[in-house]
Order: structure tokens, then sequence, then C-alpha cells
């Protein structure tokens, strides 16, 4: 599923702020990689496509923010599941900082602040 | 519920290939994922060749995973040869010596005390059931003969398995120093 929005612009927006809303989605529990894809999409601009979400996803994992797990699924093999490490929450309290300051200075420069 | 359809297969299997040069357990995981991704599509009501479609061609998925891991997908940066030679002789210089004292004794010990203890046993027995030959003279008496043998088979047991430990450490210390290179694609 292609990006509605494939300007060039937004997919650089989406680029900078994908790993934090992943890392937001998986806070409260754990996810798997198809359910936070349709998650994304599910959230407008910020549906990124499977093969930049999941490869992100192992990016992640390899920086130690994400870990894996297995869990049995009913039908089928197990199925690998993403849950946030110690790292991850650091991140993401860290990330989620940044976006409040950035998204806060954005609105004040539309609104014509002036020093 | 993923299922096996020869246009996944072939998928996977171009995919699989495409990752020549990602560690083999990234890359069995990396394909499990993708096919559970079909599979998870197709359980949502999405046809195949969408599926197929939106994940794009294998080579591309496959650089877009290595761009993240920042790592070519089809030319890692190999070890270099010079590098993996200097490891080699590295190796040779530290273990040779050690490994050589270490088995030449240890193996030496481990076949001459063993086989010569079990000689000594045999001997004892045959000197308390009086069928030594005349040649063969105990000295010790044949209980004390069986112990001493016993006792040489024992430690020449005990030789053996260390040369047998050290081996394999050894091994395992190779391995870690020079690991098996990625196969060519």
């Amino acid at each position: 599923m292609a990006p509605p929005d494939t300007n060039d612009w937004t997919s650089q927006l989406r680029r900078g702020v994908l790993e934090l809303c992943i890392l937001q989605i998986l806070r409260d529990e754990p996810s798997y990689g198809y359910e936070i894809v349709t998650t994304l999409e599910s959230l407008g601009p910020l549906a990124a496509g499977e093969n930049t979400v999941y490869p992100l996803l192992r990016r992640l994992k390899a920086d130690g923010l994400l870990e894996t797990f297995l869990r049995e699924s009913p039908a089928g093999p197990p199925r690998q599941y993403y849950r946030l490490t110690a790292d991850g929450r650091r991140r993401l309290a860290a990330l989620g900082k940044d976006w409040e300051a950035m998204a806060d200075a954005v609105a004040r420069c539309m609104k014509g602040d002036r020093p | 519920m993923t299922i096996d359809h020869p246009l996944v297969h072939r998928y996977l299997t171009a995919f699989e290939a495409a990752l020549a040069s990602t560690a083999p357990d990234d890359r069995a995981e990396i394909v499990a994922e993708i096919r559970q991704h079909i599979g998870d599509a197709q359980a949502a009501g999405r046809t195949l060749d969408d599926v197929l479609h939106a994940l794009g061609p294998v080579d591309a998925l496959a650089r877009a995973y290595a761009l993240e891991l920042a790592i070519s997908p089809r030319s890692a940066p190999r070890e270099p040869r010079s590098d993996r030679w200097l490891k080699i002789l590295g190796l040779m210089a530290v273990a040779s010596l050690p490994s050589f004292i270490v088995l030449t004794v240890l193996g030496t010990i481990g076949i001459a005390f063993t086989l010569s203890g079990l000689a000594v046993i045999i001997a004892g027995i045959a000197d308390a059931s009086g069928a030594l030959p005349g040649w063969i003279r105990n000295d010790i008496g044949p209980a004390a003969a069986i112990a001493t043998g016993a006792g040489l088979t024992v430690a020449g047991m005990l030789a053996g398995w260390g040369a047998v430990a050290y081996t394999r450490f050894l091994t395992r210390l190779v391995r870690r120093v020079l690991p098996p290179r990625p196969a060519h694609s």
C-alpha cells in the first residue's frame, strides 16, 4: 500500500517522525509487524509502506531500542512480536520531548511570532 | 496463516537470495517476517498480487533493509584478505608452542600411561591367578600391581581427556577469531 501522498516533502517529514511513532505504538503493549503497519496506515499521512516499516523495525531492533519475542499463533508458525527495551523507552521519551518542542516552534512560526 | 503459493515461494526464494550478505540468522528472521506479512495481508482480504506489488521487487526490498542496517545487499564489506592472514599468523604465533607442548605431553602421557596401566593390571591379575609367565617378575604383589595399574590407567585417561579438552578449546577459539566467511553470491 503506497502512501496516499507521494509528495517528497511529506515523505521526508514522515521519515523523520516514523521512529517516534513506532516507539509510541509499542509503548503500552507489544505488537507485530503487520499490526504496526496497519496502525500507521490508519493514521493518514503517517502511512508508510511495508517496505519502509519492516526494515525500520529491524534497524530499531539492531539499535537495541526494540526486542523481539515469539508468540504462538493459533494457526501457523509462531509470530514475531516487538516490544520496547529500556533503551527504547528512554529514546521514546527523548524523541517525544523533541517532537513537542519542534511542533511548538513550528506552530509559533506559522502564527507569525517574531522576536 | 500463510497459504503456500508458488508465487509466494518464488518471491521469498528470490528475496532470500537478495539478502545473501546478511547474517544467516537475521536473514531467516527477515524472510520469516515477510512471509508472515504476506499471510496476514491475505488473511485481511488483500489479493496476493496486490500484496507482492506493494512489497515491491525483491532487490529493492533487500536494499531497503541494507540501507537501514548500513550494509550493502550483495557486496558486504568482506573481511579484507590481509586481515584474515594476520589473524591466522597471530593465532599460529600464540597457539603453536603451547599446543605443541600440551598436546605432546598430554598425548604421550595419555597413551603411554593408559596402555601400561592396563598391562600392569593384567599382570597383577595374572599374578594373582598364578598365570604370570616366568620372564615377568612382580615385586610388589598382585594387589599392589592392580592398584598401580589402575592408577596409571586413570592418570592416562585424565591426560587424554585433557588433550581432547584442550583441542576443543582451541577449536572454539579459532572459530571465534576466524569466523567462516559468508558465501559469495
